[in-house]
């Protein structure tokens, strides 16, 4: 009796096991398992960017699709079960890149090391920011002023505290570049109306960056590139003067100090992990000094000659209108943008 | 210092060719040879644009007006032949408008006199409707100012745009916004040609024709251009059945949207010459921004293999 019931203890568990066996969760290597190393940049495996050691191929482009079948993993045939078979594929087409990668590798070893095959619900950002300095050189058009153009090279320099905020300043030169329009001319002689104009020379920024959206393209199915777009705003200080229009016998403006508050929209062009074109649309707002309109009606004499009055024309105080008026300058910006340090290490494998 | 300021951009340039030159073997392209040679980039792909009818309301703002803004609402057709092409049309009627500051400021300050007669608009200023071509000398007085609306009224304006046209998709992606949507985006390009139906200052001055400084030659008349059309967009793909686009458009033609006489006389014809016609019109590279909401049919796309 003692005997059958061994038997059938015996016979249950031959029953369970394969069960357990095919249920069972994989052991966890005992002892200290590394956790994950920080990964260079350079060794990222991006779509059209060769994978060195057995990484899983990148997410498909586009997004929302359904994952290739996994038969580029490890241990799932193909390549890494090609280095426990003597290589075979090397040996049909030995200039292929990861027989070059066998050559540096021992994939043999790196086949059998442990490895986390984890699938990360949301993929590593093309570019890490924070910590990062960004260098802004840019040219930038007047979009929104028809009677004087106040194009500018400029340079930006940006220091990112977080990925996606950063503080910087920038700084556009204008002195030499504003040029008074066909246009205007063409408003004058026809309605015999004179719109006081300004110079500008110099303004420079405070300002505050903050990216809240990115995103990849893929050019005809073929290329990819990232991009991010971004906001910025802060203030600063534009140095304008009138450009005597009304009357120029007398008037000789000097440049004036005023404050200047800028926002802005750009996009950012990734050709590489520290190398991107920038196009950006930034509205520097501030209160303008214009040319009066009126011109004294005293004696036209210079000043301290006999005659002179407040208000001959040759009065300075006479020059300016009485008001400031709020001007926005628009302006598109396109640049380039070098990230210093070039490279950066992600904290965590794709 | 010069020299040292020139020596030191030549090595910050020489150190980022060196440091250029060094990566393109880190990002080669990648020869696979292996099992997923041959396989497509991008499996399961929703096509959203591929035998798809697409019809989308559209919203159009003009940009950069020196003398009336318009608005112009209308709508587009597109067949998507493949993902990548479609052919369609896009048409839109000016539905309001309103004067610059700058058509303002004309308005309330120029004086019409001998030499702007022809250009601004003195309905109001000749008593008796006893219009002349003024003389060289004549006190402004005797013209008149313009009255309130007048020159608002002689300034052009968009009636219509019908533009046939085929849109090439080169760009599909996603776009995260905030790190927290993640949406389906598509820049696209869209050429073709356009029929623009506008309303500007009538000819006046020429033989037949009434004499620019009548207060009648200022009256609008219409006129159809046609030219070339280009735009890019950018659509979002919340659903599979709506999209939502953004597009900036050009429609470059010539044009005189003051009704001022500007050429025609003097050397090169580069001077007034008393008379309105197309030899005053301008180039100009009216730009648009059009916002679009797009239904597409069958409601769903098909997917790629």
């Amino acid at each position: 009796m003692k005997q059958a019931r061994r038997w059938l203890l015996l016979a249950a568990a031959l029953v369970l096991l394969p069960q357990a066996a095919y249920a069972q969760q994989k052991k966890k290597p005992k002892g200290n398992t590394p956790a994950p190393a920080p990964v260079s940049a350079d060794a990222d495996a991006d779509s059209t960017t060769p994978a060195p050691a057995a990484t899983p191929p990148a997410a498909p482009e586009g997004g929302d699709q359904a994952t290739p079948p996994a038969t580029g993993e490890p241990g799932a045939g193909g390549e890494a079960a090609g280095a426990d078979t003597g290589m075979d594929i090397c040996q049909i087409t030995p200039d292929a890149p990861q027989c070059q990668a066998a050559k540096e590798f021992n994939l043999g070893a790196e086949a059998k090391k442990t490895i986390r095959a984890e699938v990360y619900a949301v993929q590593q950002q093309y570019v890490l920011k924070g910590g990062r300095f960004e260098i802004q050189p840019f040219f930038a058009f007047t979009l929104n002023d028809q009677f004087v153009s106040h194009d500018a090279p400029g340079l930006a320099l940006n220091y990112y505290l977080t990925q996606v905020l950063a503080v910087g300043v920038v700084g556009n030169w204008y002195d030499g570049l504003n040029s008074p329009s066909d246009f205007d001319f063409q408003n004058r002689r026809a309605a015999h109306i004179a719109i006081p104009l300004n110079d500008y020379q110099v303004s420079g920024d405070l300002n505050f960056t903050y990216v809240p959206m990115y995103g990849k393209f893929a050019g005809f199915g073929d290329f990819i590139f990232n991009y991010d777009g971004y906001i910025l705003g802060g203030l600063g200080l534009i140095r304008t003067k009138p450009i005597p229009v009304i009357d120029p016998d007398n008037r000789l403006f000097n440049w004036n100090n005023l404050i200047n508050f800028d926002v802005g929209i750009g996009l950012r062009i990734f050709f590489n992990r520290w190398l991107a074109a920038v196009f950006e649309v930034r509205d520097i707002m501030y209160f303008e000094k214009i040319e009066s309109t009126s011109v004294g009606t005293g004696p036209d004499v210079p000043i301290g000659a006999t005659g002179y009055s407040s208000n001959s024309p040759t009065n300075p105080a006479t020059w300016y209108d009485s008001q400031t008026h709020f001007t926005n300058d628009i302006q598109m910006q396109v640049g380039l943008s070098v990230f210093l340090p070039t490279s950066f290490e992600y904290a965590l494998p794709k | 210092m010069k020299l040292r300021f020139v020596k030191a951009a030549l090595a910050a340039c020489l150190a980022a060719a060196a440091m250029s030159s060094s990566r393109p073997a880190r990002a080669q392209e990648l020869q696979v040879t292996g099992p997923l040679k041959g396989a497509p980039a991008v499996r399961h792909l929703r096509l959203y644009r591929k035998g798809r009818f697409e019809l989308a309301p559209t919203a159009s703002f003009t940009l950069l007006d020196e003398y009336r803004r318009t608005l112009l609402v209308g709508g587009r057709a597109t067949y998507y032949v493949t993902d990548w092409l479609g052919l369609g049309v896009w048409g839109a009627g000016g539905v309001w408008s309103e004067t610059t500051t700058l058509t303002n400021e004309i308005t309330s300050v120029a004086q019409p006199n001998v030499e702007t007669a022809i250009n601004v608009n003195h309905t109001g200023g000749c008593p008796g409707g006893n219009c002349s071509m003024p003389t060289a000398g004549a006190e402004p007085s005797t013209i008149g100012k313009s009255s309130s609306q007048s020159f608002a009224n002689q300034t052009a304006r968009l009636s219509w745009v019908v533009a046939p046209q085929a849109t090439f998709i080169p760009f599909r992606g996603k776009l995260a916004i905030f790190n927290k949507i993640f949406v389906d985006t598509e820049l696209s390009l869209a050429a073709g040609i356009a029929f623009v139906g506008i309303q500007e200052r009538g000819y006046c001055g020429g033989g037949g024709q009434i004499p620019c400084y009548e207060p009648a030659s200022f009256a609008l008349a219409s006129q159809t251009k046609f030219t070339w059309t280009f735009g890019v967009d950018l659509t979002f793909f919340p659903s599979n059945l709506v999209s939502f686009g953004i597009e900036y458009r050009a429609l470059p033609f010539y044009w005189n949207p003051a009704g001022f006489d500007t050429r025609g006389g003097g050397p090169n014809g580069n001077y007034p010459d008393n008379q309105v016609n197309s030899n005053d019109d301008t180039f100009k590279f009216n730009q648009i921004v059009t916002l679009a909401v797009g239904f597409s049919f069958p409601t769903a796309p098909k997917l790629s293999e």
